[in-house]
């Protein structure tokens, strides 16, 4: 899958380099809009659409981490109070997809 | 890459931190220059501005595409704080229904309702902290906000729950006016939060 991924990167650079010189993604679009996912072919969307997994550090901390074919994305996992938060949802050194997101507030106490 | 400034507001915003940067270095004009554009391959002020993904917890982080990388960093107050669209803080207990003044001891009713409150939840982790007051010194006050949430933390291990970490912010985090009887109470609480 890994190997796939990397070659098809690679013919999209390749061909991308090839007709545009002033910048890929989107034909030159990406040197004035840096907020679209692109490398997408034809479905292009908005970056906030992005869904993320779980990266446990070393330390044992997550990150949010996003891998959508092209790009890779990470980005640290904090607290209310910005501290790092190391839920121990996973071992160190691994990523986890198993997510299950869109919890909703509730104050039984 | 070079730029590309397609309209006037990119041309107008240019032209000012072109006088900004003057202004600044007015004793050496060529230095200014350099700030500005290209030299030798090293692209100065290209325009990289982000939108705005939200995460599973509901805070927001910075993220760009310039084509072939992906970029994202946490969006956060020059304070460190993170910005959230709402909160993962899943239960607040109030302090007076918990625990006897100055005393970190959970009383039996409130361990029943937390020990039914963390079998229920069933979250990967929880944070808890503990906040007080503004009464008592500072350092009293962080001393007892944390002997009260390692209290909680301590039956919420023994009801099977893991506890990611266990902090006493003190009265160093009020959520309302510690000058009204109903402020201070709402103050003396322990939030948990629930780790998804």
């Amino acid at each position: 899958m890994k190997l796939i991924k990397i070659l098809l990167s690679g013919a999209t650079a390749l061909s991308l380099a090839a007709c545009d010189v002033t910048g890929e993604g989107g034909n030159g679009r990406v040197d004035t809009d840096k907020t679209v996912d692109y490398g997408q072919g034809n479905r292009e969307k908005s970056l906030t659409q992005l869904v993320a997994g779980v990266w446990v550090d070393p330390t044992g901390c997550d990150h949010w981490i996003i891998d959508d074919g092209v790009e890779g994305y990470l980005s640290a996992r904090l607290d209310k109070y910005g501290k790092p938060v190391c839920s121990g949802v996973a071992a160190p050194n691994t990523a986890t997809g198993a997510y299950k997101g869109n919890q909703t507030i509730n104050d039984p106490l | 890459m070079g730029f590309h400034f397609s309209n006037m507001k990119d041309r107008l915003a240019v032209a000012g931190m072109a006088l900004a940067a003057v202004i600044a270095l007015a004793a050496g004009p060529a230095a200014a220059d350099s700030l500005l554009f290209d030299r030798g391959g090293i692209t100065a002020n290209e325009r990289y501005e982000p939108t705005i993904w939200v995460d599973p917890d509901g805070c927001e982080h910075w993220v760009m595409d310039d084509g072939f990388e992906g970029y994202m960093t946490p969006h956060v107050s020059r304070q460190g704080i993170p910005v959230c669209r709402r909160g993962n803080v899943c239960g607040v207990m109030k302090s007076d229904q918990f625990f006897a003044t100055n005393s970190h001891r959970i009383n039996p009713q409130g361990k029943a309702r937390l020990t039914e409150f963390f079998n229920e939840t069933q979250a990967v982790s929880y944070i808890i902290t503990g906040h007080t007051d503004s009464r008592a010194s500072d350092a009293y006050n962080m001393r007892l906000s944390q002997r009260r949430a390692n209290s909680v933390a301590s039956l919420a291990k023994s009801a099977g729950a893991r506890v990611a970490d266990v902090r006493g912010y003190g009265e160093r985090l009020p959520v309302a006016d510690n000058t009204t009887h109903a402020g201070m109470a709402k103050n003396r609480r322990v939030e948990i939060i629930c780790i998804r």
